[in-house]
Order: C-alpha cells, then structure tokens, then sequence
C-alpha cells in the first residue's frame, strides 16, 4: 500500500469515527436509526400478523431498510452540508485529503451504524412480540448485508455533493424518504404499484437490496433471484460511485471557481 | 399635574382591539418567517408531498396486510397529516422566537401572552385543514376513496376540530421547545406514536388496555375515528360527542402549554437564563 493511500485511509478512518461520535450524540439522528424504525416494525407487525409468523423476519428486515435509508438521506446526504454549517468544509478542502475520502470515511461509518436499525427491530419483534425468528439462508443474508451496505455507501456518495450542487434538489430531502419505502418494497411487494413505477424501482440500489435480504431471510425465491439482485447491487454500485465521482468534482471545482464553498 | 390613573389605563374594548392586532400580526410573521416564502420548494415538499408519500406508504402498508380496500387506511392517514402542521408547524413557530433570538423582544413587550401563544398556531390550523383536504384529495384520485355518502359540512367541522387539538398539542410541544434543545426528537417521536396510537392504522379496540387509555389522551383518535364515520354517511349531529371531546382535549393541551410558556418566561427572567439551553 503506498504513503498516499495508507494517508487517505487514515484520515477516512479519523472522519468515520468523528461521525459516529457526533452521531451519538443527535437526538435526530437518533430519532432516526432507532425510532422511526421501530414504531414502524411495531405498526407492520400489527398490520401483518394476519399473514402469519414467517412475516415477523420479512418486517424486521423491511422496518431496519427504512431507518437505513433514513439516516442515509438526512445524515449522509448531508455529508457535505453539515460540513459548510459547521464552518468546516472550507479546511477540509484545503487539507492534503481529497474531500471524497473524508465523506466516504463519513459514510461508510454512518451506514454500518445505521445496521443498528435491523438490530433493534429484531430484538423488539423477538423479545416484545415473541416472535419465532430465523434467518433461513444466514450466509447468504450476510452477504447481501455486505453488498446492500456497499451500495447504500454509494448512494450516499451520490447525494452529497447532489444536494450540495443543487440546493433545491436538497429542498425535497424531506419528501424523499417515504417514496423509496414504496419503491424499493421494503414493506409490501412493489407488485401492489401500476406498472410504471417498475423501472423506477429497478434504479434504486435499496431495491435490489431488500430483494435479496428479503429472498435470503424469507425463502421466497431461488438461487438465480439472489444472485440477480446481487449483480444489480454491485452494478448499480459502481454507476453510483462513478456519478459521485464526478460530482464531487464539479462540486469542488465550481465552489472554487464561484467562491461559494462556504455559502448556503 | 399627575395624571389620573383611570386616564392611562385602556378599555376593554382597546384591550381586545390590541390583542386581536397581536394574535393575527404574530400569527402572520410566524408563519411566513417559518418557511421563507420566498422559495416555495420548502412549502411543497414538506406540506404536499411528504404527507402525500406518507399516505400512500400505510395505505398500501394495509392493502398488503388485509387485501382489502385501502379506504380504513387512506381515511386515517389523510386525517394523521393535521399533525404536520399542528406539532411540526407550531412548535417551530413557537421555538423559532428562541432559535432566532426574538424571544428576549417579546418577553420585553407588555404584550398579551394568552394571544402571543394561541396566535402561533392559527395559520397552522388553516394550513392543517388545507393539507388534510389535499389528502382527501390524493386519496380520491389514487386510491379510489368514497366520498359520495360524506356530508361535506360535517366533514369539515370534523377536520376542523382535529386540527384545533392537534394544534393544542403542538402548542405545549412547542414550549417545551423553551427548555430544551431535544424538541424535534419529542416531536418526531410524538408524530409517529400518532400513527400508532390515535386509530390511523390499528383499530383502536385491538390494542391492549394500557394502549387505548394513552389513545383516549391524545388529539385525532377522535377526530380519525369522527370522520370514518361521516364518511360512511353519518350526521354531523351523530359525531358531535366525537368532535366535542376533541376540542376538549386540544384545549387542555393548548392550556398546558400556555402555563409552560409562562412558567418558562417567569423562570428566565428570574434565573437570567432567557437564552440558555
């Protein structure tokens, strides 16, 4: 590994755990990986207990994707933003680090805490409910956690700068949450919507992510739906990374060029 | 020459003209100072969409769960959007004069505080009504919801009352964002147990009997509860025990609050701690 990669992991490193520091201590943030989660793991596993008890997993993996997402678009999406609030971004682009580690640094210690979400919702459907849970393929459910957090890191990576280059883009952040819930399927089947929203769905990362967890701790599919979800995880991924590349690009280059980079 | 007291003192009359002017000014700047109208962007995306979203989500959440018609849901969840404007619009309206630093002013003023209060959450009862009539709208065009049997009149007295309570609630919610700094993780918490626990998504009579007494408690489980009803072809008339009880308990919050604000300002200005946190 040279100097210069072990540096930028190091100061990735140093980010993350500054992130989960300070995440700690949100109250929103909070709000968001445990709560909402849970109050919606409590509102689906009543609404579902109809359909019997192999539908406690399919919700504690449906509710965990929600505080996932959540905490992906208000904390990582404000990965960049958060920075200009607190005054800080203009030293971080300054310093030798590209600013693309520090965020992913950032990111990647957000999404894997945000794991806490599944957690909590397994704990309140296993110990308040009494629910029976198992994970039917735990392999391959651990895998597809690795690829769904890669492609979460991603996504996250896209927004930042996304909601940074475009302030009215970032406006929307709030109507944005529930809309991803429905697309992705993290609940219901995305079966229950018309049509046209299927290739929508297909885009999204957290589709194929709740696909393939929801495959993998439910036995509702084969072996060739997994690996299908799988590829579209690692595809989508790398598209993801690649966009955000460039945005973090033109980001920095425009702030500079227009001296705005502190500037709401 | 001293002046006589009787001569400075005003009527009732102009008392009541000021604190009219006070309630309706306060309530105006509040309001457009909470979303800078300037970019509407804001106001679409938290107040149309967001709601629209939220409903769409638990409608086919229970689409799902009972294969049935998702009407039990897009009515309890179209009612459950007062609560953005009445907890998150009043309590920022109320915070945001100690998060902009114009708290110290209006504690400074002889200004009326039961108007100063109760002024904060009028355009948010207007706005309330709006957004839940949007929803009702969305629940029309997407989800098939009835209205043919609905008495328009008794629908909007339900609504109204519904979003008058909510508001009560967003009123104390909003003083208590006076005393701490964790108010918007009370209030999201406090806007998501509505979900469960005012009858928007679970039938109230399912829940166990520690569940129902907290619902019994809170604004909207009559309000949602009221306009199942009214939409099903009830008379104002039948739901007015409904719509009684909400305003009751809207108010018993509204005064609650009002007490915590002046407790709050009696406390500052004793303590010196007006704006610490």
């Amino acid at each position: 590994m040279n100097r210069e990669l072990r540096g930028n992991l190091r100061a990735a490193v140093a980010a993350g755990e500054m992130a989960l520091r300070s995440n700690v201590m949100d109250s929103f943030v909070l709000f968001g990986l445990l709560v909402q989660p849970l109050v919606i793991a409590v509102l689906a596993l009543w609404m579902l207990q109809d359909r019997g008890d192999n539908y406690a997993i399919y919700v504690v993996v449906g509710s965990g994707l929600t505080g996932l997402w959540s905490t992906l678009l208000f904390v990582s999406g404000n990965g960049i933003t958060a920075e200009r609030w607190t005054g800080t971004l203009e030293w971080l682009t300054s310093v030798p680090t590209p600013l693309t580690w520090i965020i992913l640094g950032k990111t990647v210690a957000n999404v894997t805490q945000s794991l806490i979400s599944m957690v909590a919702a397994y704990v309140l459907a296993s110990l308040l409910f009494g629910y029976p849970l198992s994970v039917s393929q735990p392999i391959l459910f651990l895998v597809s956690i690795v690829l769904m957090l890669l492609s979460f890191v991603a996504f996250g990576m896209l927004i930042a700068p996304a909601f940074v280059l475009n302030p009215d883009v970032q406006r929307w952040q709030n109507a944005m949450e529930f809309p991803v819930y429905i697309l992705a399927g993290f609940l219901f089947p995305i079966a229950l919507l018309p049509g046209w929203t299927t290739p929508i769905s297909y885009l999204l990362a957290p589709y194929w992510a709740a696909r393939a967890l929801h495959i993998t701790s439910s036995l509702q599919g084969g072996t060739t739906e997994i690996l299908a979800s799988w590829g579209m995880l690692l595809v989508l991924t790398g598209v993801y990374f690649l966009i955000a590349r460039r945005l973090f690009r033109l980001t920095l280059r425009r702030a500079r060029q227009d001296a705005t980079l502190g500037v709401q | 020459m001293d002046t006589p007291a009787h001569a400075s003192r005003p009527s009732v009359w102009q008392d009541l003209r000021r604190n009219t002017r006070l309630f309706f000014e306060g309530a105006l700047l509040s309001y457009i100072a909470l979303f800078r109208w300037l970019r509407p962007i804001t106001y679409l995306a938290s107040k149309v969409f967001m709601p629209l979203w939220q409903m769409l989500f638990f409608s086919l959440l229970g689409m799902f769960a009972s294969a049935q018609e998702p009407t039990y849901y897009v009515i309890g969840n179209a009612m459950q959007i007062t609560a953005v404007s009445g907890i998150f619009g009043v309590t920022m309206s109320i915070g945001g004069d100690r998060w902009e630093g114009t708290l110290p002013y209006l504690f400074g003023t002889p200004a009326n505080r039961m108007s100063m209060v109760l002024g904060r959450a009028f355009f948010h009862i207007l706005d309330g009504m709006l957004g839940v009539v949007l929803a009702f709208g969305w629940g029309v065009l997407l989800l098939g919801l009835n209205l043919s049997q609905t008495d328009p009149l008794a629908l909007a007295v339900v609504v109204l009352a519904s979003t008058i309570s909510t508001a009560g609630l967003g009123l104390l919610l909003g003083c208590l964002s006076l005393i701490t700094l964790n108010v918007m993780f009370v209030n999201n918490t406090v806007y998501f147990l509505l979900l469960v626990f005012s009858g928007a998504n679970i039938p109230i009579a399912t829940l166990p009997a520690w569940m129902q007494a907290v619902s019994f408690v809170l604004p909207l489980t009559r309000g949602i509860a009221a306009a199942r009803l009214v939409i099903e072809g009830a008379s104002l008339r039948s739901v007015t025990p409904l719509i009684a009880g909400e305003l009751v308990i809207g108010a018993i919050y509204a005064l609650l609050g009002y007490y915590l604000f002046r407790a709050f300002e009696l406390q500052a200005k004793k303590r010196g701690t007006l704006e610490a946190f």
